[in-house]
């Protein structure tokens, strides 16, 4: 008997064939059926090998036309038909463009694709700023707390994320962030309003990553220790150290970003070769600087003294 | 037998489900006797050319006449030969399915293909005559005459008998029990092996899983009644049915050469071919079952990419493996 391939590889002409697809996606869907047998579907349908890749959630699969598992490293082509199904790729490995039930079946492929991923891989990251308020606010019930919990599909425990207009709480790894971030640290979930404040003192602390304002842009509470009491003191604009340090700025455009990195490296020569500059050169610029500072930045006190100048400086850029 | 309550039928594998509107679009509704000749004429049945089973070279392709059983009109069998395998080869003896009422000695042959290259098989087809035109014992007689034809001239097939055996689906699966019945009880020939794949066992068409998948999946207990009618008459279900005809109504299952069987949980004949499986170890004997969750009738053909029919398909292989790699 002729089977399904045969049936539906002599169809593109046929009006049928996209109902046909449509009905053998449906019935996948339905039938709750995973990824694999999702891509080969469109392989086998589509009569070319399909690959469906997520580097996101560090999925990839490849089926044949025969409906054989048979991964291969070669990175796909570009001028393949493919389709996006959320943060993965379905790709037919045909060169495009889609003919009309070729496209009928990446749609509906990446659209099956996409269902499963988000049921048995998570919802990748997406935004639920509400029960991210609910559950760092401490004056809400508990139980509504736990509910906004589960809402982001947090594990027993979670931390919070402050960057300058968001809030985050997630489980697990801290996901790569877009610039300023304060990290608090991890807590049971009735406990995430402390994770939520750490982190609001963190993001204070962390920095643009520019000659104006250098230092880490993403600083997590635990490694602060008492740096963080500084975060209480209010305004220091008028401190000698700060009006120094912004002092000594205004001479030359590398002199904040010189100063961070001496006062955050081991030594002066680590500081020469994560600035790309000759230890010499290095030597010079300090010397410069510690003329207008008034102290010697190179002796532990006066180090300790640097640093707290620019933590100080930094707390009045990035106000509460 | 009437149900007070409706039976809940085992789903069908993801992908089999999926698969199954296009199936059954090139299928009757119901399979009454009257769409025989439709079913006979249909392009389901596209016949595989010569060229296309001599593969480029791979094989060679013979059609032999042989004498039918005792007076009966000869037999076409059709010879398909490995010429790239060297070393000892065995024969498979293969009879084709088609609910006995259609097929011919080409359907299913090319799926036997891969083994005969990877074992080193002969593949002997046998052109039964159908019901209802040639009822009972007709077909298995003339499956048993191509059998002995076959046993008798392994020299000239060039083939080791003490390495035959036999072979065949649905129907083909029936009568290829058959004629290990009938091969034990005439003494001969001597069978290596018998695989019963989805085989039609039991006239009778009442079992659990019969009633269960009724208008469901493929080959439902309407169709199966429409095939044993062909080949019984009024006989089928009676008390008088001959188990070369239904091997489900042989008593005595000891002494048969070693079986595989398979079948689809979600099929007619799922517990037909437990049963037969069961009562061959209850027999003594050696049976391989293996019952594919969510299976309708022939899913391993009708969709052959599944990852579930490549499974199938795979313990078929290992099956022969362990039969054959002595």
């Amino acid at each position: 008997m002729k089977d399904l391939a045969v049936r539906l590889a002599a169809l593109d002409a046929d009006a049928g064939a996209a109902l046909r697809v449509i009905a053998y996606f449906d019935g996948l869907v339905e039938a709750r059926a995973g990824l694999q047998p999702i891509v080969r579907g469109a392989a086998v349908l589509a009569d070319c090998p399909a690959r469906l890749t997520d580097d996101e959630r560090r999925v990839r699969i490849r089926v044949t036309a025969a409906g054989v598992s048979a991964w291969q490293d070669e990175a796909p082509q570009q001028n393949w038909m493919s389709a996006t199904a959320g943060s993965a790729t379905l790709r037919l490995e045909r060169a495009g463009p889609a003919g009309p039930v070729e496209a009928m079946i990446l749609e509906r492929a990446a659209s099956a694709a996409r269902a499963v991923l988000d049921r048995t891989r998570g919802r990748a990251a997406t935004a639920d700023p509400a029960s991210a308020e609910l559950i760092v606010d401490a004056s809400a019930p508990a139980d509504v707390r736990l509910q906004a919990g589960r809402r982001l599909g947090l594990a027993d425990s979670a931390y919070a994320i402050a960057l300058p207009a968001e809030i985050r709480v997630l489980s697990g790894p801290v996901p790569d962030l877009p610039g300023r971030a304060g990290v608090g640290p991890t807590a049971a979930i009735l406990d995430l309003p402390a994770s939520w404040a750490a982190a609001k003192v963190a993001l204070r602390f962390a920095a643009e990553g520019t000659d104006e304002d250098p230092g880490p842009q993403v600083v997590h509470a635990a490694e602060l220790g008492s740096l963080a009491l500084l975060a209480e003191v209010g305004d220091q604009s008028a401190a000698p150290d700060v009006k120094a340090l912004e002092h000594a700025s205004a001479a030359a455009p590398w002199m904040l970003t010189t100063l961070h990195t001496t006062a955050a490296s081991i030594s002066l020569r680590a500081a020469a070769t994560a600035l790309r500059v000759h230890h010499s050169t290095l030597q010079d610029r300090i010397i410069h600087a510690e003329q207008l500072l008034g102290w010697n930045v190179r002796e532990p006190q006066g180090r300790l003294r640097l640093q707290l100048a620019l933590a100080l400086r930094r707390l009045r850029r990035h106000p509460r | 037998m009437t149900l007070s309550v409706e039976l809940t039928p085992p789903p069908f594998d993801p992908e089999l489900g999926a698969a199954l509107p296009a199936i059954t679009e090139m299928l009757p509704a119901v399979l009454s006797a009257d769409l025989i000749p439709a079913m006979r004429a249909g392009s389901l049945m596209a016949r595989v050319t010569d060229d296309e089973l001599r593969g480029d070279g791979k094989f060679t392709v013979e059609q032999r006449q042989v004498p039918g059983l005792d007076g009966d009109p000869d037999i076409s069998l059709l010879i398909v030969k490995p010429t790239t395998v060297a070393g000892t080869l065995g024969c498979l003896y293969y009879t084709h399915g088609g609910g006995m009422i259609i097929g011919d000695n080409r359907t299913g042959v090319a799926d036997m293909l891969g083994w005969a290259e990877e074992f080193g098989l002969v593949v002997v087809s046998v052109e039964y005559r159908l019901a209802p035109e040639t009822p009972h014992p007709g077909p298995i007689n003339d499956c048993y005459a191509g059998l002995a034809w076959t046993a008798e001239h392994a020299a000239e097939l060039g083939y080791e008998p003490g390495r035959l055996i036999v072979a065949g689906g649905s129907a083909g699966g029936g009568l290829t029990a058959a004629l290990a019945l009938m091969s034990r009880d005439n003494g001969g020939p001597a069978l290596a092996g018998q695989m019963l794949i989805c085989p039609m066992l039991d006239d009778r068409n009442d079992t659990f899983s019969s009633r269960q998948m009724a208008g469901r999946g493929i080959w439902d207990a309407a169709a199966n009644d429409t095939g044993w009618t062909a080949l019984l008459g009024a006989a089928r279900g009676g008390p008088d049915v001959s188990p070369y005809a239904a091997p489900a109504r042989e008593t005595d299952l000891s002494g048969l050469p070693p079986a595989f069987i398979d079948v689809g949980s979600a099929e007619t004949f799922r517990d037909e071919d437990v049963a037969y499986a069961n009562r061959i170890w209850q027999a003594g004997g050696r049976a391989e079952l293996h019952v594919w969750p969510g299976g309708f009738h022939g899913f391993d053909v009708l969709a052959p990419q599944a990852a579930i029919s490549q499974e199938a398909k795979a313990a078929r292989v290992r099956w022969l493996h362990r039969l054959l790699d002595l």
